[in-house]
């Protein structure tokens, strides 16, 4: 395979006396669909917020391209490629779509208005409108506060943000978990659709069989460490199971497909 | 923008669907801009005191007195409106303009007084825009860093600022506390002979923080913070820098308007601004914004402004006993938010 | 201050037997030797003009009777400021106590807590509610002060037009009274002047100057206004400057603080209806010392009010109504 493209090595974060990462280790390679996944508590979360520059490890390294950086914020990380789809979608509700999408990134008139910090908001509707078009996404009118939007819609919105902007890696943080059949589907055509950009897509899912069905290859944290490294393909929704739950070992663990 | 795309198996995205039938677009558009609802409220308000009293109400005499005395409190609203859009609250606002007015009085007291000249006048003026700006950002820096809730940091600077302005002058206003040219040229001075001064002043205001909070980064990112701070957080924006510079507006439009007040009531009136906070944010909210923050405009406050004013007005024209004024004004704030919950859980059924 | 000691035990017995004695007459006068009677004056507040010519002339009649008195004062019109004060001098048992309660009901308690212990107490210009307080009343009588701006203004505006009182707000007793006073006036001796119904600013001069022009656009003839008090004045006349009325509409308000005194002389203001604070002051200390030494004490005065227009200012009889800022 190709060079990591992010990689964390020996991770640690402590919130008092609870250790929730232990040296834990992660790696994403470029044009791949890999899945975190872990039982509650397992350290999926703090993981990403460390990735995406939320928190700052206690130790370990963070290297991207193989080479060690600081992500003291998202912005750091944006910096370097690396978006989340947080699981909360993080939209501002009253702002419309066009104006989510570009949100601490907008687009500025030119000439002596744009140094006035004045928006060029034609050229951000643009580039919405084109940004949800190539993801097959439909919105009526990028112009209504997201407040107005569907649940899928919103959604739509909070990947097409992330995908516009990610040249290297994109987190989502259960990006499936509230939705219904269709647009369950239509997200995980976009996450292919991304990685097949040659974007590295990092899945965190509970959803088992949704896992395999995108993911090129899994992750399993358990007690803040890295416990498994698996190839989608060559596994069973009972073999990530028993990674997680530390029974990998005693074979015959009843999982429910 | 794309509104002729089809709209696909989405079932929530019917939202507004069956409404569209028998509205033209162009009508349901209209309708969903707040300000359209607002102004509606003042212009019937306009047209009854006009049919019931056709020689009196609206003339120009009326129309140029309405709006000076509003003129003051509408300079305070326009901050108001950042600071409810960021999902704060500034109870201060009457406190700093008189702290603002009594340090800038104690300047030009020692200066010349009544008949200062305008190097006094531009030295007082200075001292009391920056008075409110640095009690603003004051404020601002305590509601974004200490994160102490808006309501209490700034009902403590609403009486800490009028303490001190009471400890500063023992709490009488002082004599000589303004020009008399400040008086004469901006108190009742007119521009080209027809409007006064404080209308324009205050319409130049609106304007300029209207464009400001509508078309600029700024504005987008107050109304991104009042919105959702956590994802304005998230995506790179300095959201407690933010909150400074927004409490710092408001204070600064405060210490204008207490210019504005000396200028006018030629006098620091310390014990006439208690209730400014009230006036000022019933002005903002009839105006369409949330108290939750993430939506508000300045043309709403504007129009909000205007609606107590129309029927304070309107109702003495008429003879109107007195206490009915206030319960006309409290039916008023009480209506027109209800109505404007009322089209907006319409609108957000998803 | 220095001779607290002795008294207070003297005080503090003559409690005590006034308790046996069921009587508080006995002990004022018993315990009064020559020099030894303190009075105290607590005020509604300190910095206010009103008060300070009211301290000053009371203090000027007790230093005349040979006693010491002393001048304390709320920083504000609030019960909260004013109630440590009354305790702080309870404690002193003062012979005599002269006192603006700024409420007519929160202080009772403490004011009779030291009237049961033998202080004799004089309501000067406000009062409270319940009537066993204090041996004297003295203050301005407002229903005179209204007739006295009435007829004033009324002079003013030529016997016509309309005339409106503008007052802060409704169910204060002095600005109730002399509302009345105007309208009897009005009514009773100048038929051919319109009264308007009174509006309330709440104290706010903005909102004072835009029911000012609010009115002058329904009622043109408007001549004359009657303000509640110093910052109704300031809102009014503002108003009417804007309005280029100035001079036309005839302005009379309450009180003569020198900053009234000069709007009087500028043209601003046209009438100042004058209480007289320092013969309260000095009745005060009189009512006082009569009790403390068991003389005959009036229950009730009321003093009076002087209307002052730019006529009249400079003459010496109104001379001694105007406010001062300091002794």
């Amino acid at each position: 395979m190709t060079d990591p493209l992010l990689e964390a090595r020996k991770v640690t974060k402590r919130y008092g006396h609870v250790h929730a990462l232990q040296g834990a280790d992660f790696t994403a390679y470029p044009g791949e669909v890999v899945a975190l996944i872990g039982d509650n508590g397992a350290g999926k979360s703090t993981l990403v917020k460390t990735l995406s520059g939320t928190i700052r490890p206690d130790e370990g390294e963070v290297l991207v391209d193989g080479k060690p950086v600081q992500l003291g914020s998202p912005l750091d990380a944006r910096k370097y490629g690396i978006e989340t789809v947080y699981q909360d979608l993080a939209l501002a509700q009253d702002l419309d779509a066009a104006a989510n999408l570009h949100l601490g990134r907008e687009l500025y008139r030119g000439g002596l208005l744009g140094r006035l910090g004045v928006l060029d908001r034609a050229a951000m509707r643009r580039s919405a409108v084109a940004a949800f078009r190539e993801l097959g996404v439909d919105l009526r009118d990028v112009g209504v506060p997201v407040a107005a939007l569907s649940g899928g819609q919103k959604q739509s919105v909070a990947v097409a943000r992330a995908v516009v902007f990610a040249n290297r890696i994109i987190f989502m943080d259960e990006p499936t978990a509230a939705l219904g059949v269709v647009q369950r589907g239509r997200v995980l055509d976009t996450i292919k659709r991304v990685r097949d950009r040659g974007i590295a897509v990092v899945l965190i899912s509970h959803n088992m069989p949704e896992v395999l069905s995108v993911a090129d290859r899994v992750e399993v944290l358990r007690l803040g460490s890295r416990v498994a490294r698996l190839t989608a393909a060559d596994t069973t929704v009972e073999e990530l199971v028993g990674a997680m739950t530390g029974a990998l070992d005693a074979a015959g663990k009843e999982g429910a497909a | 923008m794309s509104a002729d795309t089809p709209v696909k198996d989405d079932p929530a995205a019917a939202t507004g669907g069956p409404r569209g039938r028998s509205i033209p677009p162009w009508l349901r558009r209209l309708a969903d801009v707040n300000e359209v609802w607002t102004f509606g409220v003042l212009v019937l308000l306009v047209v009854f005191f006009t049919a019931a009293r056709p020689s009196t109400f609206l003339t120009s005499y009326d129309v140029t007195q309405i709006a000076t005395n509003a003129a003051i409190y509408l300079v305070l609203a326009v901050g108001m409106t950042y600071v409810i859009i960021v999902a704060g609250i500034d109870l201060s606002v009457g406190s700093v303009l008189v702290l603002s007015a009594v340090l800038s009085a104690e300047y030009t007291i020692h200066h010349g007084g009544a008949k200062a000249g305008w190097g006094t006048i531009a030295v007082s003026t200075v001292i009391a825009l920056v008075t409110g700006l640095v009690w603003g950002a004051m404020q601002g820096w305590l509601v974004a860093k200490a994160k102490v809730p808006p309501l209490i940091v700034t009902l403590g600077g609403f009486g800490a600022a009028l303490g001190i302005a009471e400890i500063i002058t023992g709490g009488q206003d002082p004599t000589g506390a303004v020009s008399n040219h400040l008086q004469h040229a901006i108190g009742f001075g007119k521009l080209f002979g027809q409007i006064p001064w404080l209308v324009v002043i205050a319409f130049a205001t609106t304007l300029v923080f209207g464009l400001v909070l509508a078309f600029t980064r700024f504005g987008r990112y107050t109304y991104a913070i009042g919105s959702n701070p956590e994802a304005a957080r998230r995506v790179g924006i300095n959201v407690d820098r933010h909150l400074v510079k927004v409490y710092a507006l408001v204070g600064l439009l405060s210490g204008l308007g207490s210019v504005m007040w000396l200028a006018y009531f030629g006098t620091t009136s310390i014990a006439g601004h208690a209730t400014d906070n009230l006036t000022v944010i019933t002005a903002v909210v009839l105006g369409g914004a949330s108290l939750f923050g993430g939506r508000g405009s300045v043309l709403g406050t504007l129009i909000g402004v205007f609606i107590p004013a129309v029927l304070s007005t309107g109702l003495i024209i008429m003879g109107v006993q007195q206490y009915w004024q206030d319960v006309a004004i409290g039916v008023v704030l009480v209506a027109a938010v209800y109505l404007d919950q009322f089209r907006r859980r319409g609108r957000e059924r998803a | 201050m220095r001779h607290i000691s002795r008294p207070t035990t003297l005080v503090g017995t003559c409690a005590v037997l006034a308790l046996v004695a069921a009587t508080t007459a006995a002990c004022g006068g018993g315990s009064s030797g020559s020099g030894s009677k303190s009075l105290e004056m607590i005020t509604g507040v300190k910095s206010d003009p009103f008060y300070i010519t009211m301290a000053c002339a009371a203090q000027q009649e007790a230093k005349k009777r040979g006693v010491k008195l002393t001048v304390n004062g709320s920083a504000q019109w609030d019960v909260a400021v004013q109630r440590p004060i009354i305790d702080s001098v309870a404690a002193k048992h003062p012979s005599g106590l002269l006192i603006s309660p700024v409420d007519t009901a929160a202080l009772t308690p403490s004011l009779n807590q030291m009237q049961n212990a033998g202080t004799k107490i004089v309501l000067v210009d406000t009062t409270v509610s319940d009537a066993s307080i204090g041996v004297s009343r003295i203050s301005s009588d407002n229903v005179a002060g209204g007739r006295a701006a009435a007829k004033a203004l009324a002079k003013l505006m030529g016997d016509k037009g309309s005339a409106i009182v503008i007052s802060v707000k409704p169910g204060v007793s002095t600005t109730d009274e002399r509302t009345k006073g105007f309208d009897e006036e009005m009514k009773a001796n100048h038929p051919n002047i319109t009264l308007l119904p009174v509006l309330y600013d709440n104290d706010l001069p903005a909102t004072a100057a835009s029911q000012i022009q609010s009115t002058l656009a329904a009622h043109p003839d408007l001549g004359g206004v009657f303000a509640g008090n110093t910052n109704t004045a300031q809102g009014i006349s503002t108003g009417l400057q804007a309005a280029g009325k100035q001079g036309k509409v005839k302005v009379a308000a309450f009180d003569a603080e020198p900053d009234e005194v000069t709007s009087l002389k500028t043209g601003t203001l046209d009438v100042l209806v004058a209480q007289d604070p320092a013969r309260i002051g000095t009745e005060g200390v009189d009512q006082a010392l009569a009790a403390i030494d068991k003389k005959k004490v009036t229950a009730s005065i009321g003093t009076d009010m002087v209307a002052i227009t730019k006529a009249n200012l400079d003459s010496a009889s109104v001379g001694k109504y105007l406010y001062k800022d300091a002794c």
